[in-house]
């Protein structure tokens, strides 16, 4: 896997959020923006994940998600997500992200506080998910660049498509 | 060693920022590609020559560039620098990683098919290195280098970027 | 101890000023008029050949001008921009206030990175604010 500084794509993320800003002006056309990116880079990404993780199929959301947590966010960001908060039927959880190249030297100043600076994020995960059939919901519940310690993401399961195997012989 | 991460996240990231400017009508998209290489330039020069002694004149400065800033930047150093001695300086990057998923397929279709398959990889080029001239020009800005940053790629991922100081 | 530090920007603007001391608002106007007297000091330093031709010259400019009761030291970045540390008896040696410049301009590089922070502005950040009372407790 080749690496980079880190700090190269924190500050082009960074520069690239502040533009956002200045062209759309309104907040949360920026939080729908970077999730809608984030969805085209991860539709793009799942393909060296899971060529690189060498994974086979998934048995099931839950091991998919810790895969995901462990695999793939120390894979691409060098970090880790712990998985909580598992509901009765297994289908939501939360991602819990303690260190986030993306945060680093990141102030929200005081306008912004509606701002979801790493939404890019919910949009990769769910990119990702949908190409091997896992449709998904996922947005930031507690957010370290607004007050709090961590950076939680709700993760919800919404359907499987039939279709589970992305390298099916007779596709 | 400076905290890591995967090239993906870059190349992703500025695949799908060129590509999602070029999708809107609001504003210019290299206008807007631009400003964002520029303001990343301008820090990444204050990162990376806070260690370093200080520069000097102008070819001190490019130097640097092709050198110390290529490198952590790009991951390796400008493979040839000239200079016609009067500011403008011509850099050539054999291997310029951030074209690197971008080259010409080596048995094109022949006649007019394979001019119009080499021009929009050009094309193409040109677009995704509106980013890094404009993360060289903020850098260059930042160090008290004020200069047009150009690149073409006629043939990736060997690239050039042309830089011209602009007279006082 | 040092008793004021600043970061003057590329066109001798200045973008944070703090003092460390007890004291009336009076020494706040008078470490202004220190800190902006110090540049002349560092424009004079920076106008100065190089020890030898191909010497790589230095991001610490030692000390600028002593003033009745202090010392004034400089150090320039790259990028232009000038932090001014003023001191008081016990004057610390040279190599103690090269590290505390670096530490500063780190300090000021991480301050530099936050995409919401425009160059050249004064910087309001409340984590370089803090980093900056670390160092200078260090002291």
């Amino acid at each position: 896997m080749e690496t980079i500084n880190a700090e190269i794509f924190t500050l082009t993320y960074g520069s690239m959020v502040r533009q956002l800003i200045a062209d759309l002006e309104d907040i949360s056309a920026v939080n729908k923006q970077l999730d809608e990116m984030g969805y085209n880079i991860g539709i793009r990404l799942i393909d060296e994940f899971l060529a690189k993780s060498k994974t086979g199929k998934c048995g099931d959301f839950r091991e998919t998600v810790d895969r995901v947590a462990k695999v793939g966010f120390r894979m691409f960001l060098n970090t880790t997500a712990a998985v909580t908060n598992w509901n009765a039927e297994g289908t939501e959880c939360s991602l819990i992200l303690e260190d986030n190249p993306l945060t680093d030297f990141v102030e929200l100043p005081e306008g912004c506080q509606n701002l979801v600076y790493c939404n890019v994020l919910c949009g990769v995960i769910r990119g990702a998910l949908e190409q091997v059939s896992i449709n998904t919901e996922c947005s930031f519940v507690r957010d370290v660049l607004r007050g709090s310690d961590v950076s939680e993401l709700r993760l919800k399961l919404l359907s499987l498509n039939k279709e589970e195997y992305p390298f099916k012989d007779d596709d | 060693m400076p905290r890591q991460c995967s090239e993906t996240c870059l190349e992703l990231l500025a695949l799908e920022l060129v590509r999602a400017y070029g999708r809107q009508s609001r504003v210019p998209p290299a206008a807007a590609v631009d400003a964002i290489g520029f303001r990343t330039g301008r820090q990444l020069a204050e990162r990376y020559t806070a260690n370093r002694a200080r520069l000097g004149e102008p070819l001190e400065v490019i130097k640097f560039v092709c050198k110390e800033f290529w490198m952590e930047v790009f991951r390796k150093q400008v493979d040839n620098l000239r200079t016609n001695h009067r500011g403008t300086f011509v850099l050539k990057d054999n291997t310029f990683r951030w074209l690197a998923k971008l080259s010409v397929d080596p048995a094109p279709p022949a006649g007019a098919a394979a001019t119009r398959a080499v021009a929009s990889v050009a094309e193409l080029a040109r677009d995704y290195l509106v980013l890094p001239c404009a993360l060289v020009r903020g850098a260059l800005a930042h160090l008290g280098v004020n200069a047009a940053v150009t690149a073409e790629a006629a043939v990736p991922p060997a690239c050039e970027f042309t830089v011209t100081i602009k007279p006082r | 101890m040092i008793v004021c530090a600043a970061v003057i920007g590329q066109a001798n603007n200045p973008l944070y000023l703090e003092t460390f001391q007890q004291g009336s608002s009076d020494d706040a106007l008078r470490f202004h008029y220190i800190v902006h007297c110090s540049l002349d000091a560092v424009e004079e330093k920076l106008a100065l050949p190089r020890k030898s031709p191909g010497e790589p010259s230095d991001a610490y400019l030692g000390l600028l001008y002593p003033t009745e009761d202090y010392k004034v030291f400089g150090y320039v970045t790259n990028t232009r921009v000038k932090f001014i540390l003023v001191v008081d008896e016990p004057v610390p040696k040279d190599e103690e206030m090269r590290m505390i410049f670096k530490r500063f301009h780190a300090a000021y590089v991480d301050a530099v990175c936050n995409p919401f922070y425009s160059v050249n502005t004064p910087l309001t950040s409340s984590s370089f604010d803090a980093s900056v009372r670390t160092i200078i407790m260090t002291l």
